[in-house]
């Protein structure tokens, strides 16, 4: 005969059944709110095992140097060091997903004084060397045609390579340098084989009005809010208006909408005030702040926006050619 | 028969008993980790009196003074700001031996404005002889290697010009150290060998802007007295320049805004990061100083919070108007 358990025997079993599920909960609570950083890295960190692996040898900047007197043996700078190098910029290319670095200083042969330091960081892919490159892009820079993204300063050169984000910086600002640095980038590429790989979202911004050199890829924390990221980022001047387009690729449409409540809730916290407005796009939200503009609506898997946008009828005409745009991309 | 009596203890006594038992365990285990647990942060790795402290290197008596002074010529303007606050020699006297503490960070050439002006800082020097001191040391503990970031900034040949010593750290440069009320700064390896006699310290740093801190000015120029793994100060840099700040109580700093770098510091590269802002100040009010010093970046107080927090810590003020800062132009 198996007797019945007392009340007691009861009441303790339920009590350890609850703090167990007490665990449970608490462990599934403290999952679900993983720090935005710790999540772009993990993102970064699948995209690195994805990307090749770097096939840059130490002695690659000197056979690219040709002609040039190195002035101290090649650098290597990986996550663990790379502020070791440049200091507090680290974060910039540690949050993009930064693999390597490889640097040397070169001297003309015939002029010691006259050098460039050359800056290879491998970004792992394309569109994260983008990144690094298009948020440290000098607006008023020249613009260099030898390859889709390239521009000149005074004393430096600053392009991509496929997963290559190069900077060639020199001491001196004369010509005699500045051809050095040509010829330098013009080597690299032709030596150093790179995967294609477009990246689709600078062809979705519409093109009237657009400032082709300031689309800028933001991996985190777009316009202050952490659960933007990975968003493209366009300045357009429109008329007398300038304003800034956004967009991103979400992994489905779903979290494109919700990702819309959720920062239109940030612009209302922030002292944001709802504008009543139907410019024909379902679920957009219009919100003024700080005396501009903020439209922000999803099109399927994108999610899109206008952002600081002085004038009310620009920033809604736009956001309705990005909508078209993107109506057009996403089928 | 034997099945019922074992249900039947299981069920009362044994089971109570083994309820018991693992409660014991249990507060036992509680007992134990609540044994071991040390409440209190890590501790110096050095018992309290092997520990080193920079002794206040202020003047005493002179109370809070700065000067700004606008002009394009550094060696003016830092004459002329000198003397707006009584001259050099009310700071260095006869048989001083001053150290400069320089921002030799980064082994790029002076035209990039990322390292202490190399002429600026023998200026200085020059003055701090003319006024009687037995010696100058220049020094820093660089992010690159010492003796390049020396070399390639113009500050090892310029300083030496004049007579200055250049120290460049060893691994036996450093002591650690703990600054009082710190919760940063504790037990960490100090630059202390250039230390060891000097009675005046003078900070010399371009203003520059800071991926991480947002400015790199006065405060943070300290940083470069630090040793070991210092980067991971970067995750909670404005404390940890508050500490520095606590750290240091030098005779004078020295603030160069001749040229300023506006973007992508702290390290730059081109010169279209730089601004001419063509300002000089001198201030025994390394707050104050970094408070005006935002201003020519374009920045608050509120922007840097470093500052409030240092200011918050009795180092000084950030109403550096308070101060009646003497404001002179050199034409």
């Amino acid at each position: 005969m198996v007797s019945q358990p007392t009340k007691c025997e009861t009441s303790i079993g339920f009590g350890i059944l609850l703090v167990l599920a007490g665990i449970v909960i608490g462990v599934f609570l403290k999952q679900s709110h993983y720090n935005p950083a710790v999540l772009v890295r993990g993102a970064l960190e699948a995209g690195i095992r994805a990307a090749p692996k770097a096939d840059l040898s130490e002695e690659f900047l000197i056979e690219v140097a040709a002609g040039m007197v190195p002035m101290n043996p090649p650098e290597i700078f990986g996550p663990e060091n790379l502020s070791d190098k440049i200091n507090g910029r680290a974060e910039l290319y540690l949050s993009a997903g930064f693999l390597r670095l490889l640097c040397q200083r070169f001297a003309e042969a015939n002029d010691p004084s006259s050098w460039m330091e050359v800056f290879i960081y491998d970004m792992g892919i394309i569109r994260r060397a983008f990144a690094v490159y298009s948020v440290q892009r000098r607006p008023d820079a020249e613009k260099a045609t030898f390859t889709e993204f390239a521009y000149r300063t005074e004393n430096a050169l600053f392009f991509l390579h496929g997963r290559y984000y190069v900077e060639l910086i020199a001491a001196v600002t004369t010509q005699r340098m500045a051809e050095a640095m040509q010829v330098f980038a013009h080597t690299f590429i032709g030596k150093t084989e790179v995967q294609g790989g477009d990246i689709e979202e600078l062809a979705l911004f519409p093109r009237e009005g657009l400032n082709e050199e300031g689309i800028t890829f933001l991996i985190s924390n777009a316009f202050g809010f952490d659960r933007f990221d990975n968003v493209f980022m366009a300045d357009y001047a429109l008329g007398n208006t300038q304003l800034t387009a956004f967009l991103s690729i979400r992994e489905n449409p779903s979290e494109a909408s919700e990702l819309v409540a959720a920062y239109h809730g940030f612009l209302l916290a922030n002292g944001g005030v709802n504008v009543e407005s139907d410019i024909g796009v379902p679920g957009a939200k219009v919100v003024k702040i700080l005396d501009s503009f903020e439209v922000v609506f999803s099109q399927g898997k994108f999610l899109a926006g206008i952002h600081a946008a002085q004038d009310r009828g620009q920033a809604e005409k736009h956001a309705i050619r990005l909508m078209q745009k993107l109506s057009g991309a996403s089928g | 028969m034997r099945r019922e009596l074992r249900d039947e203890s299981m069920n009362r006594r044994e089971f109570l008993l083994r309820t018991a038992k693992a409660g014991a365990g249990v507060a036992a285990t509680c007992f134990l980790a609540y044994w071991l647990y040390d409440g209190t942060p890590p501790g110096p790795l050095q018992e309290q009196d092997e520990l080193v402290m920079l002794p206040d290197f202020s003047m005493p008596g002179l109370g809070p003074k700065m000067s700004i002074v606008t002009g394009g010529d550094r060696i003016q303007t830092v004459n002329r700001a000198l003397k707006a606050i009584g001259g050099i020699e009310a700071f260095i006297k006869p048989g001083d031996r001053v150290l400069l503490k320089v921002n030799a960070a980064f082994a790029t050439p002076p035209i990039l404005s990322a390292t202490t002006n190399p002429q600026l800082a023998a200026e200085v020097a020059h003055l701090c002889f003319k006024a009687g001191a037995a010696s100058v040391v220049v020094t820093d503990n660089p992010i690159n290697d010492p003796e390049s970031c020396f070399n390639l900034t113009g500050i090892a040949e310029a300083a030496r010009s004049v007579g200055a010593r250049v120290f460049l750290p060893t691994e036996d440069s450093f002591e650690p150290t703990t600054v009082k009320d710190a919760t940063l700064i504790r037990g960490w390896p100090l630059l202390y060998s250039p230390f060891v006699g000097i009675n005046k310290v003078i900070g010399i740093a371009p203003v520059k802007d800071h991926h991480r801190s947002g400015a790199s000015m006065t405060m943070k120029n300290w940083y470069g007295l630090l040793g070991g793994r210092r980067n991971i100060f970067h995750q909670d840099i404005h404390n940890a320049i508050k500490e520095l700040a606590m750290m240091v109580t030098p005779t004078l700093v020295i603030l160069d805004a001749t040229t300023a770098m506006m973007t992508n510091g702290p390290t730059g590269g081109s010169l279209a990061d730089l601004k001419r802002t063509n300002t000089m100040i001198a201030s025994t009010d390394q707050v104050a100083a970094d408070a005006f010093g935002a201003t020519l970046l374009g920045k608050t107080v509120a922007q840097l919070p470093y500052i409030s927090k240092a200011e918050a810590s009795g180092v000084g003020t950030a109403d550096y108007a308070s101060l009646n800062p003497i404001r002179e132009s050199t034409g």
